[in-house]
Protein backbone atom coordinates (compact mmCIF):
# COMPACT_ATOMS: atom_id res chain seq x y z
CA UNK A 1 0.00 0.00 0.00
CA UNK A 2 1.67 3.35 -0.83
CA UNK A 3 0.86 6.93 0.93
CA UNK A 4 2.03 10.32 0.20
CA UNK A 5 5.34 9.68 1.76
CA UNK A 6 5.85 6.22 -0.60
CA UNK A 7 7.87 8.43 -3.12
CA UNK A 8 9.41 10.22 -0.75
CA UNK A 9 11.82 8.02 0.82
CA UNK A 10 14.58 7.88 -1.96
CA UNK A 11 14.68 11.58 -1.23
CA UNK A 12 14.66 10.92 2.70
CA UNK A 13 17.44 8.50 1.79
CA UNK A 14 19.33 10.31 -0.41
CA UNK A 15 18.71 13.44 2.60
CA UNK A 16 17.68 15.56 -0.34
CA UNK A 17 14.85 16.80 2.07
CA UNK A 18 14.43 20.59 3.84
CA UNK A 19 14.62 19.93 7.81
CA UNK A 20 10.55 20.48 7.57
CA UNK A 21 9.64 17.46 5.33
CA UNK A 22 12.38 15.78 6.48
CA UNK A 23 10.59 15.84 10.37
CA UNK A 24 6.99 15.38 9.08
CA UNK A 25 7.95 12.90 7.26
CA UNK A 26 9.88 11.08 10.19
CA UNK A 27 6.99 11.70 12.29
CA UNK A 28 4.78 9.49 9.72
CA UNK A 29 7.41 7.06 9.75
CA UNK A 30 7.22 6.87 13.66
CA UNK A 31 3.54 5.89 12.77
CA UNK A 32 3.58 3.82 9.87
CA UNK A 33 5.12 -0.14 9.83
CA UNK A 34 4.68 0.08 6.20
CA UNK A 35 6.94 2.96 5.53
CA UNK A 36 9.62 2.51 8.07
CA UNK A 37 9.77 -0.94 6.90
CA UNK A 38 10.63 0.18 3.25
CA UNK A 39 12.68 2.63 4.37
CA UNK A 40 14.67 -0.24 6.46
CA UNK A 41 14.91 -2.42 2.94
CA UNK A 42 15.58 0.68 0.89
CA UNK A 43 18.85 1.73 2.82
CA UNK A 44 20.08 -2.03 2.57
CA UNK A 45 19.27 -2.19 -1.05
CA UNK A 46 21.92 1.35 -1.33
CA UNK A 47 23.79 -0.04 1.20
CA UNK A 48 24.45 -2.83 -0.88
CA UNK A 49 24.58 -1.22 -4.48
CA UNK A 50 27.22 1.13 -2.54
CA UNK A 51 29.43 -1.62 -1.84
CA UNK A 52 29.31 -2.81 -5.76
CA UNK A 53 32.65 -2.10 -7.32
CA UNK A 54 32.15 1.18 -10.04
CA UNK A 55 34.77 -0.77 -12.50
CA UNK A 56 35.60 1.58 -15.17
CA UNK A 57 34.70 0.48 -18.87
CA UNK A 58 37.35 -1.66 -20.63
CA UNK A 59 37.77 0.75 -23.47
CA UNK A 60 36.37 4.62 -22.06
CA UNK A 61 34.72 5.81 -25.57
CA UNK A 62 34.54 9.22 -24.78
CA UNK A 63 37.82 10.77 -25.46
CA UNK A 64 37.59 9.94 -28.99
CA UNK A 65 33.44 11.15 -29.05
CA UNK A 66 34.71 14.45 -27.36
CA UNK A 67 37.02 15.07 -29.97
CA UNK A 68 34.77 14.51 -33.13
CA UNK A 69 32.39 16.83 -31.24
CA UNK A 70 34.82 19.53 -30.03
CA UNK A 71 34.03 18.94 -26.27
CA UNK A 72 36.60 19.25 -23.95
CA UNK A 73 37.63 15.88 -22.74
CA UNK A 74 38.77 16.96 -19.38
CA UNK A 75 35.85 15.93 -17.13
CA UNK A 76 35.71 13.08 -14.75
CA UNK A 77 33.57 10.23 -14.60
CA UNK A 78 30.52 10.98 -12.93
CA UNK A 79 30.14 9.84 -9.19
CA UNK A 80 27.50 6.82 -8.75
CA UNK A 81 24.49 7.68 -7.35
CA UNK A 82 21.69 5.36 -6.30
CA UNK A 83 18.89 7.24 -6.60
CA UNK A 84 16.22 4.93 -7.85
CA UNK A 85 12.69 5.51 -8.30
CA UNK A 86 10.32 3.62 -5.37
CA UNK A 87 8.79 1.60 -7.60
CA UNK A 88 12.02 0.01 -8.12
CA UNK A 89 13.52 0.21 -4.60
CA UNK A 90 10.38 -1.88 -3.56
CA UNK A 91 11.36 -4.25 -6.26
CA UNK A 92 14.91 -4.03 -5.35
CA UNK A 93 13.93 -4.67 -1.44
CA UNK A 94 11.69 -7.79 -2.58
CA UNK A 95 15.00 -9.29 -4.36
CA UNK A 96 17.40 -7.89 -1.16
CA UNK A 97 15.12 -9.91 0.96
CA UNK A 98 15.06 -12.84 -1.23
CA UNK A 99 19.00 -12.60 -1.70
CA UNK A 100 19.53 -11.95 2.09
CA UNK A 101 17.36 -13.94 3.86
CA UNK A 102 20.02 -14.14 6.80
CA UNK A 103 19.88 -17.73 6.74
CA UNK A 104 22.14 -20.21 5.53
CA UNK A 105 19.00 -22.30 4.96
CA UNK A 106 17.82 -20.65 1.92
CA UNK A 107 21.06 -20.46 0.16
CA UNK A 108 21.33 -24.26 0.67
CA UNK A 109 18.45 -25.25 -0.70
CA UNK A 110 18.71 -23.41 -3.63
CA UNK A 111 22.24 -25.84 -4.44
CA UNK A 112 22.58 -28.92 -5.50
CA UNK A 113 24.08 -30.77 -2.47
CA UNK A 114 23.02 -32.30 0.96
CA UNK A 115 20.35 -30.08 1.35
CA UNK A 116 19.41 -30.41 -2.55
CA UNK A 117 17.31 -28.16 -3.90
CA UNK A 118 13.55 -28.37 -3.75
CA UNK A 119 10.90 -25.54 -5.50
CA UNK A 120 8.39 -26.89 -2.38
CA UNK A 121 10.28 -24.63 -0.31
CA UNK A 122 9.35 -21.34 -2.59
CA UNK A 123 5.76 -21.33 -1.88
CA UNK A 124 6.37 -20.41 1.48
CA UNK A 125 9.18 -18.06 0.83
CA UNK A 126 7.37 -16.03 -1.34
CA UNK A 127 4.70 -15.89 1.28
CA UNK A 128 7.04 -14.74 3.81
CA UNK A 129 8.56 -12.11 1.44
CA UNK A 130 6.29 -9.82 1.96
CA UNK A 131 4.31 -10.61 4.53
CA UNK A 132 5.35 -8.84 7.63
CA UNK A 133 4.22 -5.44 6.26
CA UNK A 134 0.71 -5.95 7.84
CA UNK A 135 -0.13 -8.21 10.84
CA UNK A 136 -2.95 -10.09 9.43
CA UNK A 137 -0.81 -10.94 6.67
CA UNK A 138 2.39 -11.23 8.90
CA UNK A 139 0.51 -13.62 11.06
CA UNK A 140 -0.87 -15.67 8.26
CA UNK A 141 3.13 -16.14 6.98
CA UNK A 142 4.33 -17.14 10.38
CA UNK A 143 1.77 -19.92 11.11
CA UNK A 144 2.57 -20.85 7.50
CA UNK A 145 5.94 -21.43 7.82
CA UNK A 146 5.84 -23.11 11.49
CA UNK A 147 3.44 -25.40 10.21
CA UNK A 148 6.08 -26.02 7.77
CA UNK A 149 8.74 -26.40 10.40
CA UNK A 150 6.50 -28.72 12.40
CA UNK A 151 6.38 -31.00 9.43
CA UNK A 152 9.81 -31.16 9.00
CA UNK A 153 9.93 -32.51 12.33
CA UNK A 154 7.59 -34.72 12.57
CA UNK A 155 8.82 -36.07 9.29
CA UNK A 156 11.94 -36.04 10.73
CA UNK A 157 13.60 -34.39 7.75
CA UNK A 158 14.58 -31.40 10.43
CA UNK A 159 17.44 -33.22 13.35
CA UNK A 160 16.53 -32.77 16.73
CA UNK A 161 19.39 -29.96 17.13
CA UNK A 162 18.40 -28.02 14.53
CA UNK A 163 14.57 -27.67 15.55
CA UNK A 164 15.87 -27.40 19.31
CA UNK A 165 18.21 -24.04 17.78
CA UNK A 166 15.54 -22.65 15.60
CA UNK A 167 12.70 -23.34 18.75
CA UNK A 168 15.38 -21.50 20.69
CA UNK A 169 16.19 -18.31 18.54
CA UNK A 170 12.20 -17.98 17.48
CA UNK A 171 11.92 -17.90 21.36
CA UNK A 172 14.36 -15.17 21.49
CA UNK A 173 12.90 -13.17 18.65
CA UNK A 174 9.33 -13.50 20.53
CA UNK A 175 10.63 -11.88 23.25
CA UNK A 176 12.30 -8.93 21.36
CA UNK A 177 8.97 -8.74 19.49
CA UNK A 178 6.94 -8.42 22.68
CA UNK A 179 9.29 -5.93 24.30
CA UNK A 180 9.15 -4.15 21.19
CA UNK A 181 5.75 -3.95 21.08
CA UNK A 182 4.85 -3.14 24.96
CA UNK A 183 7.23 -0.40 24.56
CA UNK A 184 5.55 0.93 21.77
CA UNK A 185 2.29 1.04 24.07
CA UNK A 186 4.22 3.43 26.19
CA UNK A 187 5.81 5.88 23.21
CA UNK A 188 3.97 5.01 19.79
CA UNK A 189 5.58 7.63 18.22
CA UNK A 190 8.83 6.82 18.45
CA UNK A 191 10.74 6.21 15.43
CA UNK A 192 13.40 3.72 16.87
CA UNK A 193 11.00 1.58 18.30
CA UNK A 194 8.69 1.41 15.24
CA UNK A 195 11.87 0.45 13.23
CA UNK A 196 12.90 -1.78 16.05
CA UNK A 197 9.72 -3.92 15.96
CA UNK A 198 9.41 -3.91 12.04
CA UNK A 199 13.49 -5.52 11.91
CA UNK A 200 12.33 -8.11 14.45
CA UNK A 201 9.50 -9.18 12.63
CA UNK A 202 11.19 -9.57 9.78
CA UNK A 203 13.89 -11.32 11.28
CA UNK A 204 11.45 -14.10 12.70
CA UNK A 205 10.12 -14.84 9.11
CA UNK A 206 13.54 -14.73 7.70
CA UNK A 207 14.58 -17.52 10.44
CA UNK A 208 11.58 -19.34 9.89
CA UNK A 209 11.73 -19.15 5.94
CA UNK A 210 15.13 -20.53 6.20
CA UNK A 211 13.39 -23.32 9.04
CA UNK A 212 10.95 -24.48 6.53
CA UNK A 213 13.40 -23.87 2.92
CA UNK A 214 15.50 -26.37 5.28
CA UNK A 215 12.61 -28.85 6.37
CA UNK A 216 11.67 -29.19 2.27
CA UNK A 217 14.95 -29.61 1.21
CA UNK A 218 16.50 -32.15 3.77
CA UNK A 219 16.40 -35.53 2.75
CA UNK B 1 28.29 -52.62 26.23
CA UNK B 2 31.68 -54.16 24.83
CA UNK B 3 29.52 -56.36 22.82
CA UNK B 4 27.97 -53.10 20.93
CA UNK B 5 31.09 -52.05 20.64
CA UNK B 6 32.78 -55.02 18.89
CA UNK B 7 29.41 -55.34 16.89
CA UNK B 8 30.05 -51.30 15.99
CA UNK B 9 33.41 -52.04 14.72
CA UNK B 10 32.67 -54.50 12.25
CA UNK B 11 30.17 -52.26 11.03
CA UNK B 12 32.16 -48.86 10.37
CA UNK B 13 35.34 -50.66 9.15
CA UNK B 14 37.39 -46.84 8.74
CA UNK B 15 39.12 -46.25 5.35
CA UNK B 16 40.87 -43.52 3.98
CA UNK B 17 41.58 -41.64 0.58
CA UNK B 18 44.26 -40.06 -0.23
CA UNK B 19 45.10 -38.45 -3.69
CA UNK B 20 46.03 -35.58 -5.48
CA UNK B 21 44.79 -33.66 -8.58
CA UNK B 22 46.36 -31.40 -10.43
CA UNK B 23 44.33 -28.24 -11.42
CA UNK B 24 44.41 -24.83 -13.47
CA UNK B 25 44.32 -21.42 -12.09
CA UNK B 26 40.82 -20.43 -12.23
CA UNK B 27 39.76 -23.43 -11.03
CA UNK B 28 37.21 -23.32 -8.58
CA UNK B 29 36.87 -25.95 -5.30
CA UNK B 30 33.67 -27.66 -4.50
CA UNK B 31 33.33 -29.94 -1.18
CA UNK B 32 30.12 -30.91 0.25
CA UNK B 33 29.74 -33.37 3.20
CA UNK B 34 27.01 -34.27 5.04
CA UNK B 35 28.63 -35.03 8.17
CA UNK B 36 32.27 -34.78 9.02
CA UNK B 37 34.59 -32.00 9.34
CA UNK B 38 35.93 -29.99 6.04
CA UNK B 39 39.19 -28.59 6.51
CA UNK B 40 41.14 -26.72 4.11
CA UNK B 41 44.51 -25.74 4.18
CA UNK B 42 46.62 -24.23 0.87
CA UNK B 43 50.02 -24.10 -0.62
CA UNK B 44 51.72 -23.07 -3.60
CA UNK B 45 51.35 -25.72 -6.18
CA UNK B 46 48.63 -25.82 -8.69
CA UNK B 47 47.02 -29.45 -7.21
CA UNK B 48 44.65 -30.20 -4.97
CA UNK B 49 45.62 -33.39 -2.25
CA UNK B 50 42.65 -34.85 -1.04
CA UNK B 51 42.63 -36.79 2.45
CA UNK B 52 39.42 -38.27 3.71
CA UNK B 53 38.48 -40.32 6.47
CA UNK B 54 35.56 -42.33 6.36
CA UNK B 55 33.83 -45.75 6.68
CA UNK B 56 34.05 -48.49 4.22
CA UNK B 57 30.71 -47.95 3.61
CA UNK B 58 31.24 -44.50 1.84
CA UNK B 59 33.17 -43.36 -1.49
CA UNK B 60 34.45 -40.22 -2.37
CA UNK B 61 33.65 -39.04 -5.36
CA UNK B 62 36.50 -36.79 -7.34
CA UNK B 63 35.82 -34.81 -10.87
CA UNK B 64 37.73 -32.24 -12.21
CA UNK B 65 35.64 -30.27 -15.14
CA UNK B 66 36.73 -26.92 -16.73
CA UNK B 67 35.53 -24.78 -13.99
CA UNK B 68 35.47 -26.71 -10.69
CA UNK B 69 37.15 -29.72 -8.86
CA UNK B 70 34.01 -30.95 -7.36
CA UNK B 71 34.61 -33.76 -3.94
CA UNK B 72 31.49 -35.67 -2.44
CA UNK B 73 31.28 -38.95 -0.60
CA UNK B 74 28.51 -40.98 -1.65
CA UNK B 75 27.01 -43.97 0.60
CA UNK B 76 26.76 -46.98 -0.44
CA UNK B 77 24.39 -48.25 1.54
CA UNK B 78 23.58 -47.73 5.36
CA UNK B 79 21.71 -44.64 7.56
CA UNK B 80 22.93 -41.19 7.07
CA UNK B 81 24.75 -41.85 10.31
CA UNK B 82 27.15 -43.54 8.95
CA UNK B 83 28.29 -41.06 5.92
CA UNK B 84 30.93 -39.11 8.16
CA UNK B 85 33.90 -38.43 6.49
CA UNK B 86 36.24 -36.09 7.45
CA UNK B 87 38.17 -34.31 4.88
CA UNK B 88 41.67 -32.42 5.13
CA UNK B 89 42.12 -31.14 1.74
CA UNK B 90 45.07 -28.96 0.31
CA UNK B 91 44.70 -26.71 -2.31
CA UNK B 92 46.20 -24.07 -4.30
CA UNK B 93 46.13 -20.34 -2.51
CA UNK B 94 44.33 -18.58 -5.41
CA UNK B 95 41.75 -21.46 -5.68
CA UNK B 96 38.21 -20.28 -4.74
CA UNK B 97 36.65 -22.50 -1.88
CA UNK B 98 32.97 -23.44 -1.87
CA UNK B 99 32.49 -25.64 0.69
CA UNK B 100 29.21 -26.53 2.27
CA UNK B 101 27.94 -29.10 4.89
CA UNK B 102 25.09 -30.70 7.22
CA UNK B 103 26.74 -31.53 10.17
CA UNK B 104 30.08 -30.41 9.86
CA UNK B 105 32.54 -27.81 11.27
CA UNK B 106 34.46 -26.20 8.45
CA UNK B 107 38.26 -24.64 8.77
CA UNK B 108 40.21 -22.45 5.81
CA UNK B 109 43.58 -21.74 6.30
CA UNK B 110 45.59 -19.08 4.31
CA UNK B 111 43.15 -18.61 1.37
CA UNK B 112 43.79 -16.00 -0.72
CA UNK B 113 41.21 -16.40 -3.08
CA UNK B 114 37.09 -16.13 -2.76
CA UNK B 115 35.45 -18.24 0.27
CA UNK B 116 32.16 -19.57 0.63
CA UNK B 117 31.32 -21.46 4.07
CA UNK B 118 27.38 -23.04 4.56
CA UNK B 119 26.91 -25.23 7.13
CA UNK B 120 23.81 -26.29 9.37
CA UNK B 121 25.33 -27.34 12.49
CA UNK B 122 28.99 -26.66 13.13
CA UNK B 123 31.57 -23.97 13.43
CA UNK B 124 33.12 -21.99 11.14
CA UNK B 125 36.57 -21.18 10.97
CA UNK B 126 38.18 -18.90 8.17
CA UNK B 127 42.41 -17.16 8.32
CA UNK B 128 42.40 -15.50 4.92
CA UNK B 129 40.08 -15.14 1.93
CA UNK B 130 39.88 -12.19 -0.62
CA UNK B 131 36.96 -11.35 -3.14
CA UNK B 132 33.60 -12.62 -1.79
CA UNK B 133 33.51 -14.07 1.04
CA UNK B 134 30.40 -15.43 2.54
CA UNK B 135 30.52 -17.88 5.82
CA UNK B 136 27.30 -19.16 6.94
CA UNK B 137 26.01 -21.31 9.53
CA UNK B 138 22.63 -22.50 11.61
CA UNK B 139 24.08 -23.58 14.89
CA UNK B 140 27.73 -22.59 15.17
CA UNK B 141 30.23 -19.65 15.51
CA UNK B 142 31.44 -18.22 13.07
CA UNK B 143 35.36 -16.96 12.84
CA UNK B 144 36.88 -14.98 10.38
CA UNK B 145 40.97 -13.47 10.24
CA UNK B 146 42.79 -11.80 7.95
CA UNK B 147 40.21 -11.45 4.96
CA UNK B 148 40.04 -8.75 2.11
CA UNK B 149 36.72 -8.39 0.16
CA UNK B 150 33.15 -8.40 0.81
CA UNK B 151 32.23 -10.35 3.69
CA UNK B 152 28.69 -11.62 4.52
CA UNK B 153 28.68 -13.66 7.66
CA UNK B 154 25.50 -15.06 9.22
CA UNK B 155 24.51 -17.59 11.91
CA UNK B 156 21.49 -18.16 14.06
CA UNK B 157 22.69 -19.99 17.14
CA UNK B 158 26.33 -18.38 17.97
CA UNK B 159 28.71 -15.55 17.92
CA UNK B 160 30.20 -13.72 14.99
CA UNK B 161 34.11 -12.93 15.84
CA UNK B 162 36.20 -10.89 12.87
CA UNK B 163 39.77 -9.93 13.06
CA UNK B 164 42.01 -7.93 10.67
CA UNK B 165 39.27 -8.07 8.47
CA UNK B 166 39.21 -4.78 5.43
CA UNK B 167 36.55 -4.51 3.12
CA UNK B 168 32.59 -4.39 3.42
CA UNK B 169 30.84 -6.34 5.77
CA UNK B 170 27.74 -7.67 6.70
CA UNK B 171 27.21 -9.73 9.81
CA UNK B 172 23.86 -11.10 11.70
CA UNK B 173 22.93 -13.59 14.20
CA UNK B 174 19.77 -14.18 16.81
CA UNK B 175 21.71 -15.42 19.55
CA UNK B 176 25.43 -14.58 20.37
CA UNK B 177 27.79 -11.41 20.86
CA UNK B 178 29.49 -10.15 17.70
CA UNK B 179 33.08 -8.99 17.98
CA UNK B 180 35.03 -6.94 15.04
CA UNK B 181 38.53 -5.72 15.75
CA UNK B 182 41.18 -4.62 13.58
CA UNK B 183 38.28 -3.87 10.80
CA UNK B 184 39.20 -1.24 7.74
CA UNK B 185 35.56 -0.75 5.91
CA UNK B 186 34.06 1.99 4.63
CA UNK B 187 30.21 0.49 4.86
CA UNK B 188 29.38 -2.10 7.94
CA UNK B 189 25.76 -3.74 8.97
CA UNK B 190 25.97 -5.58 11.94
CA UNK B 191 22.96 -7.09 13.59
CA UNK B 192 22.36 -9.43 16.86
CA UNK B 193 18.99 -9.75 18.32
CA UNK B 194 20.66 -11.23 21.73
CA UNK B 195 24.26 -10.51 22.17
CA UNK B 196 26.77 -7.35 22.67
CA UNK B 197 28.28 -5.66 19.62
CA UNK B 198 31.69 -4.97 19.81
CA UNK B 199 33.41 -2.70 17.00
CA UNK B 200 36.80 -1.59 16.55
CA UNK B 201 37.93 -0.39 13.48
CA UNK B 202 38.05 2.47 10.53
CA UNK B 203 35.14 5.08 10.59
CA UNK B 204 35.95 6.56 7.04
CA UNK B 205 34.83 9.93 6.37
CA UNK B 206 31.54 9.16 3.82
CA UNK B 207 31.27 5.90 5.37
CA UNK B 208 27.94 3.98 6.44
CA UNK B 209 27.92 2.16 10.30
CA UNK B 210 25.25 0.32 11.45
CA UNK B 211 24.93 -1.61 15.00
CA UNK B 212 22.09 -3.32 16.54
CA UNK B 213 21.15 -5.77 18.93
CA UNK B 214 17.85 -5.77 20.91
CA UNK B 215 19.46 -7.32 24.39
CA UNK B 216 23.06 -6.47 24.64
CA UNK B 217 25.58 -3.63 24.56
CA UNK B 218 26.76 -1.74 22.28
CA UNK B 219 30.50 -1.10 22.54
CA UNK B 220 32.16 0.97 19.11
CA UNK B 221 35.76 2.77 18.78
CA UNK B 222 35.83 6.16 17.80
CA UNK B 223 39.60 6.97 16.58
CA UNK B 224 40.87 10.27 16.91
CA UNK B 225 39.96 13.13 13.65
CA UNK B 226 36.94 10.97 13.03
CA UNK B 227 34.28 12.85 10.97
CA UNK B 228 30.82 11.09 11.50
CA UNK B 229 27.30 11.63 12.45
CA UNK B 230 26.56 9.62 14.94
CA UNK B 231 23.24 8.33 15.67
CA UNK B 232 22.16 6.79 18.80
CA UNK B 233 18.68 4.82 19.84
CA UNK B 234 18.44 3.24 23.48
CA UNK B 235 14.88 1.96 24.66
CA UNK B 236 16.33 0.97 28.20
CA UNK B 237 20.07 1.80 28.56
CA UNK B 238 22.60 4.45 29.08
CA UNK B 239 24.88 6.33 26.70
CA UNK B 240 28.33 6.42 27.53
CA UNK B 241 31.21 8.18 25.98
CA UNK B 242 34.99 8.28 27.13
CA UNK B 243 35.72 11.66 25.24
CA UNK B 244 33.12 14.60 25.16
CA UNK B 245 30.09 14.63 22.76
CA UNK B 246 27.79 17.69 21.68
CA UNK B 247 24.40 16.38 21.07
CA UNK B 248 22.89 17.84 18.28
CA UNK B 249 19.71 16.63 17.89
CA UNK B 250 17.57 14.55 20.63
CA UNK B 251 14.37 12.83 20.22
CA UNK B 252 12.33 10.51 22.83
CA UNK B 253 15.02 7.62 22.84
CA UNK B 254 17.18 8.64 20.59
CA UNK B 255 19.66 10.87 19.58
CA UNK B 256 22.43 12.31 17.63
CA UNK B 257 25.61 14.39 17.33
CA UNK B 258 28.72 14.79 15.32
CA UNK B 259 32.02 14.58 15.21
CA UNK B 260 34.19 16.74 13.15
CA UNK B 261 32.71 17.19 9.46
CA UNK B 262 30.16 14.46 10.44
CA UNK B 263 31.03 12.81 6.79
CA UNK B 264 30.43 9.40 7.97
CA UNK B 265 26.87 8.20 9.34
CA UNK B 266 27.15 5.57 12.35
CA UNK B 267 23.88 4.09 13.72
CA UNK B 268 24.01 2.21 17.11
CA UNK B 269 20.93 0.75 18.46
CA UNK B 270 20.31 -1.32 21.67
CA UNK B 271 16.88 -2.03 22.92
CA UNK B 272 18.09 -3.34 26.49
CA UNK B 273 21.84 -2.27 26.88
CA UNK B 274 23.90 0.49 26.96
CA UNK B 275 25.87 2.18 24.41
CA UNK B 276 29.33 2.83 24.90
CA UNK B 277 31.67 5.00 22.69
CA UNK B 278 35.31 4.32 23.36
CA UNK B 279 38.87 5.11 21.59
CA UNK B 280 40.32 2.25 19.79
CA UNK B 281 42.23 -0.26 21.98
CA UNK B 282 40.54 0.91 25.16
CA UNK B 283 37.33 -0.94 24.49
CA UNK B 284 36.73 -2.40 28.02
CA UNK B 285 37.30 0.73 29.66
CA UNK B 286 35.75 1.14 33.47
CA UNK B 287 32.48 3.81 33.20
CA UNK B 288 33.26 4.78 36.44
CA UNK B 289 37.15 5.54 36.30
CA UNK B 290 38.17 6.42 32.47
CA UNK B 291 36.24 9.86 32.73
CA UNK B 292 33.09 9.12 30.61
CA UNK B 293 31.21 11.59 29.39
CA UNK B 294 27.46 11.63 28.90
CA UNK B 295 26.13 14.40 26.22
CA UNK B 296 26.07 17.45 28.42
CA UNK B 297 29.87 16.45 28.92
CA UNK B 298 29.33 16.37 32.76
CA UNK B 299 31.56 13.36 33.11
CA UNK B 300 28.00 11.27 34.35
CA UNK B 301 26.68 8.65 32.08
CA UNK B 302 23.37 9.27 31.74
CA UNK B 303 20.16 8.30 30.21
CA UNK B 304 19.70 10.11 26.55
CA UNK B 305 16.08 9.87 26.67
CA UNK B 306 13.09 11.21 29.57
CA UNK B 307 12.65 8.59 32.21
CA UNK B 308 10.62 5.67 30.55
CA UNK B 309 9.20 2.71 32.54
CA UNK B 310 11.24 -0.37 32.08
CA UNK B 311 9.97 -3.29 30.71
CA UNK B 312 10.33 -6.74 32.50
CA UNK B 313 14.44 -7.06 31.54
CA UNK B 314 14.50 -10.18 29.23
CA UNK B 315 15.32 -13.27 30.17
CA UNK B 316 16.01 -15.58 27.18
CA UNK B 317 14.92 -18.57 27.35
CA UNK B 318 18.00 -21.62 28.18
CA UNK B 319 18.43 -23.68 24.80
CA UNK B 320 18.01 -27.01 25.95
CA UNK B 321 21.24 -29.51 25.70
Amino acid sequence: MKDQWTERLSDYLDEEMATPEREALEAHLAACVECSTTLLELRRVVGRARALDDQPPATDLWPTIARRIGVETGRRRPVRRFTVSVPQLLAASIAVIIASGGTVWLAMSRRAGPLGQQPAATSTAAVARVSWTSDTRYDAAIVQLQSALEDGRKSGRLDSTTVRVVEHSLAIIDTAIAQARRALVLDPGSSYLNRHLAETMQRKIQLLRGAAALATART
Amino acid sequence: MLTTVAVLATLFVSQQTDTQVAVRPGTRLDVTNVGGAIIVRTWTQNAVRVHAEHSDRMAIQIVLDAAALTIKGSSRRGPPQEQEVNYTITAPRWMALNLSGVHSDVEVEGSEAPVTVETVNGDVKCRGGTGYISLQSVSGSIGLQQAKGRVEVHTVSDGITLTDVSGDITGETVSGEVRLEGIESGNVDISTVSGEVVYDGTIRDGGHYRFSTHNGDVIIAIPDKTNATISVSTFNGDFASSFPVSVTETKRHRFSFTIGSGSARVELATFNGDIKLRRPGHLHGDDDHDGDHDQDGDHEPTRPTPPTPRPTPPTPPTLPR
